[in-house]
């Protein structure tokens, strides 16, 4: 009896066939004019949210040399004769000091796994829809004057793109991640651990993966907290890499340390997956809550922009 | 329980065997997987583990899929022994059953009410005698009119077997039992057990009943006091009987009723001197025990020629003659018989009451001569009545050919026109010369004679030509691919030639009458106006000997005239169904299995009708119209008896069940397999 098997969002392997050429790598259509055109909306939405919440979020309650009112004060002695009120002087017969909110810059970081599980998806790769959600980002980040750095990784850090501001280096953006080394296995702590050494300005983390780390994903994400950074996780999966529609008997392959498991694919087999899925997922949101990491979960069918206004309405994300 | 199937039983172990090892050897054998990447294996390594908590029971599973694959082998392997329940009776007979379906059958009196025919009386004892089959017991239904017409195999499925039995219908043919029971025995030879059951009236001709030889071919026969002693160990009578030794004929009567009046014969021709004159034939039968009265009425298409009242004692049988009947617009002739109150006006066989016969058509022919005054040949044709002739000189026609328009027959002496009168008309030419010639001319002889006359041909029959003379003769080349036949030979040398050309025909004699260019003495001859006679009837289409009126059931040679190149002609029968025949030497095979009139045509591929002719055909039997049911039949000097009620168990097939029963494992073993319970 013929016993189809049906594939899923996996890649079925031929027995010792040699190792094709990773479908991710081919980027060259990733950013196209539809993709810009997206990116623009973005920044228009975008600043509309700024001009309600979240701008004020991310004011400092210092006194700096900004050029935005914020507060009087009573003049004391040293203060800086070139902020006293004069016109409040003539009225009201009192020194008072005219404050300014001094802005800071935020450095955000952008932490993009590369590594071959992220290879996987259909119809897209879930490392291209990282990258594109990587790149809204940014873009946003940018044209906010934020300093915005990508850092690709996998086993290790595999390439760096130095903190950037101005949305005109977005073009730069887009050829980093264009042509970053993609590929190999997800070792999260040691990349972490990698990240706060050559990062000393404390920021936001971005961390978009799929967290299938064989050795867990907690330590990782500690790394980042206890070195003061505000870690933003964001789970990219695809729909059917958690619900599989696979048949019959398969040696199931894994991608990156080539584990092998026979299996005969069955309905409740199928279902125990996806709820061992669910629930990996959930442990994954579960310890973010728990330690107050803004966390996202998302499929590759959403579309990215989407995605990324759901980020910024959360408030989780820039402050 | 017995097992019929044809493989022995220790052959059928060793294929159990093997097949069963192929079975559990596939379930043993690792198979080969496809192999799937994924992209974090641990998660599925964390399920198995859980599964892997119930391996017993996935063992378990896999048992139960192979104990069914091994179940549904077995049940296609029993099935495959063709197990039967009921025992299988040694007696088991091999069944021929005869279902007479001749014109007698027809006959309204299979039951009290006179709706069912005997035929339908017939299928009743014969589905009877079916539905008493058991064990091993095969029947074959075979049809019996003129023809014998198996129409089953050999079977013990009585469903299938009943339903050939409602199916047969009657045809208006006598029985040929000879054929039939000649068409059973073989079917029957080295079959265990044979039997003929003959369901029939018993109207068989006593001839038929006689050609049957009990003891085998080739041992002593008795000896027929008629032949005598010294034929005793040759028999002339074995040659032509059926080989009925060893095999146990029974008979099932049918039919109730004998009286019956029945036309047995009518016939109509044209008097060969007076073609506008016909005379009818008409002969009719009291085949019953009591007197019978019927109104006998001819007509000719819807002319009543005669009506008459017949009072007809027991057995009589008159003839009627119609002389000298005039000739009428329609051709086909009718003889009823038409039944009158009282007892004795009626009768249950209402097949004989009526016949039909044809008149060959004829019409006064349109004959122009184109010739300077020739007394020899309109002297000719004056004397014959049915041509209407005119003469018109060469010079007049070659003027204007149009005059030939409307001619049935234009006849050209001594000269060759250019210019051919249209079609239908046929043309005869004398001494045609030159390239205008209708017929290729290859040289000239002088002082011929003829040497040989081909006697088959219409126009030369009756005719005898050695002793006549010419002065000379053109010598033609027939092309017998265009349908040139010569008529008459001087040595090789064509002198008579003969074609059909469309729808005409065309006859050229090479050599003058009277005239400057040559004389001969056929004017003189008896042959001369004979020749011209056979002639005018040939291009008429009329022959004197063709019989349009046949019997049924008997297979005719039709000629068709004039047929060139024609292999099959189409026969419409009197219900409307066609069908085709072959036509050898422009002789048309005519079988007529219903009586009325038939329209024979032999056509071109391109559907161009070459030659026609119409049919009338008959029952014109006596044996089918005397239709008292025999209630014994003496086959070959044994008398038949009645067929005993087969006294073997009935049994039932199983493999059929079987085999639903695998398909309907197998059907759950896929289903199972595909909701992942088996696995």
């Amino acid at each position: 009896m013929v016993r189809p098997a049906l594939s899923g969002a996996f890649k079925a392997v031929k027995p010792d066939a040699a190792p094709k050429k990773n479908r991710a790598e081919d980027r060259s259509e990733l950013f196209d004019e539809k993709f810009l055109k997206t990116l623009e909306h973005l920044h228009m939405v975008s600043r509309k949210v700024f001009a309600g919440n979240l701008r004020a979020e991310r004011r400092t309650r210092k006194v700096g040399s900004g050029i935005e009112f914020a507060d009087h004060r009573t003049y004391s002695r040293g203060d800086d004769f070139r902020y006293i009120d004069w016109n409040l002087y003539g009225r009201l017969d009192k020194l008072l000091l005219r404050l300014f909110e001094e802005e800071e810059d935020l450095s955000i970081y952008v932490l993009v796994d590369v590594s071959d599980s992220m290879s996987i998806g259909s119809p897209l790769p879930k490392l291209h829809y990282a990258m594109q959600v990587a790149a809204a980002l940014t873009y946003v980040g940018l044209a906010n004057l934020d300093r915005v750095a990508i850092i690709p990784f996998a086993g290790k850090l595999v390439d760096r793109m130095p903190p950037a501001r101005g949305k005109n280096r977005i073009f730069r953006v887009f050829e980093f991640l264009r042509n970053c080394d993609i590929g190999g296995k997800t070792e999260l702590a040691e990349c972490m651990k990698t990240f706060v050494t050559q990062n000393k300005r404390r920021g936001l983390a971005v961390l978009i993966s799929d967290f299938y780390d064989p050795d867990g994903f907690e330590q990782g994400l500690n790394t980042l907290r206890y070195n003061k950074f505000e870690p933003f996780v964001l789970q990219v999966y695809d729909k059917r890499e958690a619900e599989p529609t696979l048949h019959g008997d398969l040696t199931l392959v894994d991608c990156e340390t080539g584990d092998t498991k026979e299996v005969t694919i069955s309905k409740s087999l199928l279902e125990a997956y996806t709820a061992e899925h669910e629930k990996y997922c959930k442990e994954l949101e579960a310890y973010c809550t728990k330690y107050a990491m803004p966390f996202f979960r998302t499929h590759t069918s959403i579309p990215f922009d989407e995605l990324v206004l759901k980020i910024f309405r959360s408030g989780g994300f820039l402050r | 329980m017995s097992f019929l199937g044809p493989i022995p039983l220790a052959v059928f172990a060793w294929i159990a065997l093997g097949a069963g090892a192929l079975a559990v050897s596939a379930y043993i054998i690792k198979m080969r997987r496809r192999r799937f990447e994924v992209p974090f294996a641990r998660l599925w390594k964390r399920v198995l583990e859980q599964k892997d908590a119930n391996a017993l029971w996935k063992q378990l599973k896999r048992l139960i899929s192979l104990l069914l694959i091994l179940l549904i082998l077995a049940l296609i392997l029993f099935a495959a022994l063709d197990p039967t329940l009921g025992a299988v009776s040694r007696s088991a007979r091999s069944v021929v059953v005869l279902v007479d379906a001749s014109a007698s059958m027809k006959a309204l009196d299979g039951d009290d009410t006179g709706k069912q025919t005997r035929l339908d009386a017939a299928k009743e004892k014969t589905k009877a005698l079916i539905d008493s089959m058991g064990g091993g017991d095969l029947a074959l239904i075979m049809k019996v009119d003129g023809q014998a017409t198996p129409m089953s195999r050999f079977s013990n499925d009585a469903p299938m077997l009943d339903k050939i039995v409602d199916g047969i219908t009657a045809s208006d043919t006598p029985a040929d039992l000879t054929r039939a029971l000649g068409a059973a025995a073989d079917a029957l030879r080295d079959r265990p057990n044979p039997l003929i059951v003959l369901v029939s009236d018993g109207a068989f001709p006593e001839q038929q009943l006689g050609l049957v030889t009990w003891t085998k071919t080739g041992e002593p026969v008795a000896v027929d006091p008629k032949i005598g002693k010294g034929a005793a160990s040759w028999n002339a009578k074995n040659l032509a009987s059926v080989d009925l030794s060893n095999i146990d004929v029974r008979y099932l009567p049918v039919g109730k009723r004998s009286d019956n009046v029945g036309i047995i014969a009518f016939n109509v021709r044209r008097y060969i001197a007076n073609k506008a004159a016909y005379e009818v034939y008409v002969e009719i039968q009291n085949f019953g025990t009591e007197p019978a009265h019927r109104k006998l009425k001819i007509s000719n298409g819807s002319n009543p020629v005669d009506t008459q009242l017949l009072d007809l004692a027991p057995g009589q049988r008159v003839h009627k003659i119609y002389a000298r009947l005039p000739a009428s617009d329609d051709n086909k002739l009718r003889a009823s018989l038409i039944a009158v109150e009282g007892a004795g006006g009626a009768d249950v066989f209402p097949l004989d009451d009526e016949a039909y016969a044809l008149l060959p058509a004829r019409k006064k022919q349109k004959v122009l001569m184109v010739t300077e005054d020739n007394l020899f040949l309109e002297g000719a044709l004056l004397v014959y009545d049915n041509i209407d002739p005119t003469k018109v000189t060469p010079a007049e026609y070659d003027a204007k050919p149009a005059i030939a328009d409307g001619m049935d027959v234009v006849i050209f002496d001594d000269h060759t026109p250019a210019v051919l009168p249209m079609p239908p008309a046929s043309l005869m030419f004398f001494h045609p010369m030159g390239e205008n010639s209708p017929f290729k001319v290859s040289g000239e002889s002088s002082s011929p004679h003829v040497t040989e006359i081909d006697e088959g041909h219409p126009v030369m029959r009756w005719i005898s030509m050695s002793d006549v003379n010419m002065d000379k003769s053109a010598i033609f080349s027939p092309d017998p691919k265009k349908g040139e036949s010569t008529l008459a030979y001087y040595v090789r040398d064509s002198l008579i030639v003969a074609k059909r050309d469309g729808k005409r025909k065309m006859l050229a004699f090479g050599f003058p009458l009277q005239s400057k260019s040559g004389v001969t003495d056929l004017p003189m001859r008896v042959a001369f106006p004979m020749l011209l006679v056979n002639a005018l009837d040939w291009f008429a289409g009329d022959t004197a000997d063709l019989l349009t009126t046949y019997a049924t059931g008997q297979r005719q040679r039709v000629p068709l005239d004039g047929v060139v190149g024609a292999t099959e002609a189409e026969v419409k029968g009197p219900d409307g169904t066609t069908t085709r025949t072959p036509v050898i030497d422009g002789l048309a095979t005519f079988y007529g299995a219903h009586v009325g009139y038939y329209d024979l045509a032999a056509k071109t591929p391109d559907g161009k009708t070459l030659a026609q002719i119409e049919l009338a055909a008959n029952l014109a039997s006596t044996v089918e119209s005397d239709i008292a049911p025999s209630t014994e039949l003496t086959l070959g000097g044994k008398k038949l008896e009645a067929p005993e009620a087969f006294a073997v168990t009935r049994s039932q097939k199983l493999w059929i069940y079987l085999i639903l029963l695998a398909m309907g494992l197998i059907l759950v073993e896929w289903v199972t397999y595909h909701r992942r319970i088996t696995v």
